[in-house]
């Protein structure tokens, strides 16, 4: 199997601050790997690295997708070479027509991959269809991006948006939070629609739950800015069991 | 006024008596505004001093290749009657064939129609002095009935030594109605165009302005609006040319129950400077005036808006409101505001407010997350910013001819 996401020792700051300490991670294409850790251990800080945003700078380390350094990539580029991040909290875009949105990044991707821009008529036909499995209303579609959206209503349009880019790398920020149940089991059988052998994910979650519904094949705990544990799914049961104390003990 | 300020030459410029003998004479007392004047604080006119101008007269000369410019190809799109006014002096063309309702007369020799627009034109604003005096070319435009087909009004002409002072008087009678566009894309070098806009009982005029003149000009527009009893106008100004403009407006609501809703959109980069400044007078009681100005500004760019609402101590159950926000897209950018409420009456709701910002770096990384390249998601946003304002118009047509304006800008080969 090749790697599809390959992080080593990567240390990173916000502002002068170092939040992740050295983190060592594959991740082979097919493969969902799951990341747990407690609130300040650095996950969402781990996403942002990964999709490049401003103010989130790399002190040491690398993070290679297939085989590639991400480091002097900005997240337009990085986007178009495969990588997602699905929020925790999608941002509202007034002004900005979903549709004129949604077609905008496709064909970004497009555009590098060398094939045509998608016409109008062929994509509101594709959007809806995918649209409908997440149960996203045709409402929800004309509005403008996340605006008067709920909670559960933003994390399946971030799908949805996943489902259309169909990265190579998908990190899922938090994906469940804010989440009621229905909405969760909604969001989560999206997501396994994505599962893909040519596809890895990145699950970043405070919570066992959501990894009931997306089985992970390996499990990592993170907690002061380093993973501290790897394992099967059965990590995650512990967790949930024991708490985060004895992982943050054990550093 | 200050030694060094451009003086047109106006040896060939003789009105004789009436209306425009006596706006010269102020013209001559008052001549352009110098540092001191407060309604000029921001705005200074320095840069009329280099340059060597002169009112052109005669007959106008036909301009190469105008079918291609953006004014015609819009106003073929939308099937509008056109009126030419070319180095400031009128097209005889666009004269004749005129849509049903509509007649034009001249309006230099027309002395009630001159004291009409001298009434209505921004006090103290020296273009309405200069261009009333000077006037290179005069049209009065009456308006009938309810018109159907749009009336576009084209400034241009490429003569750089050229001050151009068209005016134009439109005159809508009880009950009439018109959708006229003014569309401003010259290369010369003083456009300073007085326009009125008599609006009668009960009358409707939906107006658009786009001002992409060239990349030198100085566009200094006096405008003045004025309603009679249940009138209402609908107005709208996109600016992306000119090194320097501003578009001075005066409103007037003469009769209750008239309506006014005025907004615009500034657009700037380099080192241009955009300037709307509008005096809303609420002179009788139940009248609602409406202003949503937004403003993007790269480079050194300034934008400015001054808005002031008047409302006299009759005027009960006035609702004022204007809104200003402003879009700084580099750190050399500058936007002033300067709202102001002049409430003499007690039963009234006003409003004013003014922002200025940048854009969200948080949306824009959205945007970018998604492999949208950069620029166009800053265009994204800015659209998305001034997208709402152009949505208040209620006149499809109209609205149609902006978009593609503000896009062309956005894309980066508009306006200058």
């Amino acid at each position: 199997m090749t790697a599809l996401l390959e992080i080593r020792d990567l240390h990173a700051s916000v502002g002068d601050k170092p939040i992740l300490k050295g983190i060592n991670l594959t991740i082979n294409a097919g493969e969902v790997h799951a990341i747990m850790g407690p609130n300040g251990s650095g996950k969402s800080t781990m996403s942002y690295v990964l999709a490049g945003r401003d103010g989130y700078e790399v002190t040491g380390g690398d993070i290679l997708m297939n085989g590639e350094s991400l480091l002097e990539m900005e997240p337009d580029e990085r986007a178009r070479a495969g990588m997602f991040l699905a929020f925790q909290y999608p941002v509202e875009l007034p002004g900005v027509g979903g549709m004129s949105f949604l077609r905008a990044a496709v064909n970004a991707r497009r555009i590098e991959a060398g094939e045509e821009e998608i016409d109008q008529l062929g994509f509101v036909k594709i959007v809806r269809e995918k649209a409908k499995l997440l149960g996203i209303s045709d409402d929800m579609l004309k509005r403008a991006v996340n605006v008067g959206f709920s909670g559960g209503e933003k994390k399946r349009y971030e799908i949805l948006q996943m489902a259309l880019l169909e990265p190579s790398m998908a990190v899922l920020d938090e994906t469940d939070s804010g989440l009621d149940v229905d909405a969760l089991r909604i969001v989560s059988e999206g997501v396994n629609l994505l599962r893909d052998p040519g596809r890895a994910m990145l699950v970043i979650t405070h919570y066992q739950r959501l990894l009931n519904h997306i089985v992970p094949d390996q499990v990592h705990i993170l907690a002061g800015g380093k993973i501290r544990k790897s394992g099967g799914k059965e990590l995650a049961l512990e967790v949930e069991e024991s708490g985060y104390a004895g992982i943050d003990d054990a550093a | 006024m200050p030694g060094s300020m451009m003086l047109p030459d106006l040896s060939s410029v003789t009105p004789e008596g009436g209306v425009r003998a006596a706006a010269l004479a102020r013209w001559r007392e008052q001549g352009w505004p110098g540092h001191r004047v407060e309604a000029w604080r921001f705005t200074r006119l320095d840069r009329l001093a280099d340059l060597e101008l002169a009112p052109v007269t005669g007959l106008a000369d036909s301009v190469n290749g105008a079918a291609d410019r953006p004014a015609d190809r819009a106003a073929a799109g939308i099937g509008a009657h056109v009126i030419r006014f070319v180095n400031g002096v009128v097209d005889p063309a666009g004269l004749s064939g005129l849509p049903g309702g509509v007649a034009i007369s001249d309006l230099g020799t027309d002395e009630p129609a001159l004291a009409r627009l001298a009434a209505l034109a921004p006090a103290g604003h020296p273009v309405s002095d200069l261009s009333l005096a000077v006037m290179s070319g005069g049209i009065l435009i009456d308006v009938a009935a309810t018109v159907e087909t749009p009336v576009m009004v084209i400034f241009e002409g490429d003569d750089a030594r050229a001050s151009a002072h068209p005016a134009m008087l439109v005159r809508l009678a009880e009950g009439a109605s018109l959708q006229l566009a003014e569309w401003h894309q010259s290369a010369v070098g003083l456009a300073a165009p007085l326009i009125g806009y008599d609006i009668g009982a009960g009358a409707r005029l939906e107006q658009v302005k786009i001002q992409a003149e060239g990349a030198d000009v100085t566009h200094l527009a006096a405008t003045g609006v004025a309603l009679a009893e249940g009138a209402s106008i609908a107005g709208f100004s996109l600016c992306t040319g000119a090194a320097l403009a501003r578009l001075e407006t005066h409103v007037a609501m003469q009769g209750e129950g008239a309506d006014c809703q005025l907004s615009a959109i500034y657009m700037g980069r380099g080192t241009q400077h955009q300037d709307i400044t509008t005096y809303m007078d609420h002179a009788v009681a139940n009248c609602t005036s409406n202003q949503i100005i937004r403003g993007v500004l790269d480079d050194s760019a300034r934008g400015v808006y001054q808005g002031r609402v008047h409302v006299a101590p009759d005027a009960q159950k006035t609702d004022g409101q204007q809104m200003s926000r402003a879009l700084l897209l580099s750190r050399k950018a500058e936007a002033d505001a300067k709202p102001e409420l002049e409430i003499y009456a007690d039963d009234v709701v006003c409003a004013h407010g003014a922002t200025v910002g940048e854009l969200d770096a948080t949306q824009l990384f959205y945007l970018t997350s998604r492999g949208i390249p950069e620029q166009i998601a800053r265009a994204m946003l800015i659209e998305a910013f001034l997208i709402d304002t152009i949505e208040t118009i209620e006149n499809e047509t109209l609205a149609g001819l902006l978009r593609p304006v503000a896009e062309a800008w956005l894309a980066g080969g508009g306006g200058s």
